[in-house]
């Protein structure tokens, strides 16, 4: 079983750098800056808003980050190998959610396509991210182990909405062929949810994996 | 855990040609530059510069006689389908996809007699954006008028019309017969006296059969032009809803929330209706095909920018942006 465990964490691990890859092209279309690049074609009443400008840039320039920081976060061959990366890389993506990537993620999130049902998932996305992440990070510094891994867990879940939502949104595109504000729609709540969902699977699994063991 | 770095950085190198994945670098909306410094001047389907003559595009002035009994009569537009001569083999020129569509090659022509004096003719026609002139003779007995009328030759496609129309009547019957060995040697049609008036609220014709197209995009093509100009036609035309009925950019000045959620389908017909209500000649075989099928449209121009309404310019700028949109990011991991 162990050796099945491996070969899935492995298929995970190389899916979700294949995906940060493909992220990291999408956020290099924004290198240098161009208001007029990619997703900015169709926000543009939105970007001539300084304050839109300010956020947008701010959220693609770090969210990159916050996603590739996390990738290694889990591992637990890392945190007791490499204790103080493991605490590097975790400061540094508190920091960027908590600081930059959030916030900007509402901004964003209030300027949003699809209407007020996209806005306001977008809005709680941010809001439950933010919270997370923090509730992660005053858990750990009460030596809070386990709330520390369940709101880091809640927290990278978010994170990884980023690709979740385009993977919806292409498996969309390329079966139903959905009208694009539709699949919008769809796809900003189906997003984070499914991926909260799993989380929270995640979580439970622990917690009762952790009370049998007891 | 070597292992695992190892592979993965092996699997980003053979991946790293992957851009297509978040963006579709190839499918460019036709004479798209850039959507911001788009000029009203490039967004026109592309025409063959060098087949263009500018000949005066409009002479007919306020002649809306339909019957035809004597010669000024004759002068205005002759609007119909200009139909390859039937012989045993032409079917094989027919451009199949599937059962359920065929173009048999057919064009909608407009032959247009601007001048007669003194048994001679001028004037030209325009079929498949191409305007070419011609000149020649016309004999009048009791009953009808007979035309030879020649293209000056310096074209591929020019050829001779050779045609009659009948006194009290409002039709033109005849053939056309290419100088040079072309594909399609000779042509035959019967062409209705029609006007052309630019009308903003024109509609489309309910009956383009879309959803057939739909079922062919899923059918192996084995024709290698069928292939060339129906694939992307057909991927196009298989996503348009009923909302091309409805949006009317030659009327209404569209805003982001009227065009966010149109398909790539429904963007690229509602802004080539705006260039067929002012009758632009569609070089473009498939925009050509779906809009010769509607009966109001008559090709009149090869060139429409000048025509164009501020409404309508604005509408075309809105749409391109989304249609380039549409093609660069709709089926892609990116999201635009």
């Amino acid at each position: 079983m162990a050796s099945l465990k491996n070969i899935v964490n492995l298929l995970l691990l190389v899916g979700l750098c294949y995906f940060s890859y493909l992220m990291i092209l999408i956020t290099l279309q924004y290198v240098p800056i161009d208001f007029s690049a990619a997703f900015l074609g169709v926000k543009e009443e939105e970007i001539k808003l300084t304050h839109y400008q300010i956020a947008f840039f701010t959220h693609v320039y770090t969210s990159i980050f916050v996603l590739i920081f996390g990738i290694t976060q889990f591992s637990a061959y890392i945190r007791n190998k490499f204790a103080p990366l493991h605490r590097s890389l975790g400061k540094a993506y508190v920091l960027l959610v908590l600081l930059f990537a959030a916030p900007s993620g509402l901004v964003m999130g209030y300027y949003g396509n699809g209407g007020i049902s996209s806005q306001i998932s977008f809005c709680l996305l941010a809001v439950l991210w933010f919270w997370f992440t923090l509730k992660a990070y005053t858990s750990i510094r009460k030596k809070n182990f386990i709330a520390h891994r369940n709101y880091m867990i809640l927290s990278y879940a978010l994170t990884l909405s980023a690709i979740s939502l385009r993977l919806f949104k292409w498996i969309l595109s390329n079966t139903l062929e959905l009208p694009p504000m539709d699949m919008y729609r769809i796809v900003s709540w189906a997003g984070w949810l499914f991926n909260l969902a799993i989380a929270l699977l995640i979580i439970s699994y622990k917690t009762n994996r952790r009370f049998k063991q007891n | 855990m070597k292992h695992i770095f190892l592979y993965t950085t092996i699997l980003i190198t053979l991946l790293s040609s992957c851009n297509d994945a978040i963006k579709n670098e190839e499918n460019k909306v036709v004479n798209e530059i850039d959507s911001l410094t788009t000029k009203v001047d490039s967004i026109l389907p592309a025409t063959d510069t060098a087949t263009v003559v500018n000949v005066a595009v409009n002479p007919v002035g306020t002649n809306t006689v339909m019957l035809v009994q004597d010669q000024p009569d004759l002068i205005g537009f002759w609007v119909g389908y200009f139909e390859k001569k039937v012989t045993n083999d032409s079917y094989k020129k027919n451009i199949e996809a599937g059962d359920n569509l065929s173009w048999n090659r057919d064009n909608k022509i407009n032959i247009s007699i601007d001048q007669i004096t003194d048994g001679k003719v001028k004037g030209h026609s325009i079929v498949a954006g191409n305007n070419r002139p011609f000149e020649g003779t016309i004999k009048e007995d009791e009953t009808s008028f007979a035309f030879e009328l020649s293209e000056p030759g310096d074209d591929k496609y020019d050829g001779k019309f050779s045609f009659g129309i009948k006194k009290d009547d409002a039709k033109l019957e005849g053939t056309w017969k290419a100088y040079k060995k072309i594909d399609i040697q000779e042509r035959e049609y019967k062409l209705k006296k029609s006007v052309f008036t630019y009308n903003p609220e024109q509609k489309l014709d309910y009956g383009q059969p879309f959803g057939d197209w739909e079922k062919v995009k899923t059918t192996k093509l084995k024709d290698k032009e069928m292939i060339e100009y129906y694939g992307e036609f057909l991927k196009e035309y298989a996503s348009a809803t009923e909302l091309i009925y409805e949006v009317n950019a030659s009327t209404t000045l569209l805003k982001k929330k009227d065009v966010e959620n149109l398909k790539k389908g429904d963007l690229l017909i509602i802004r080539n209706t705006i260039y067929a209500r002012h009758g632009y000649s569609f070089k473009n075989r498939p925009l050509r095909v779906f809009f010769d099928a509607q009966e109001w449209y008559i090709p009149v121009h090869t060139q429409i920018i000048d025509e164009l309404t501020d409404i309508e310019k604005q509408n075309i700028e809105l749409l391109l942006k989304y249609e380039k949109n549409a093609k660069e990011y709709y089926d892609r991991f990116g999201r635009g």
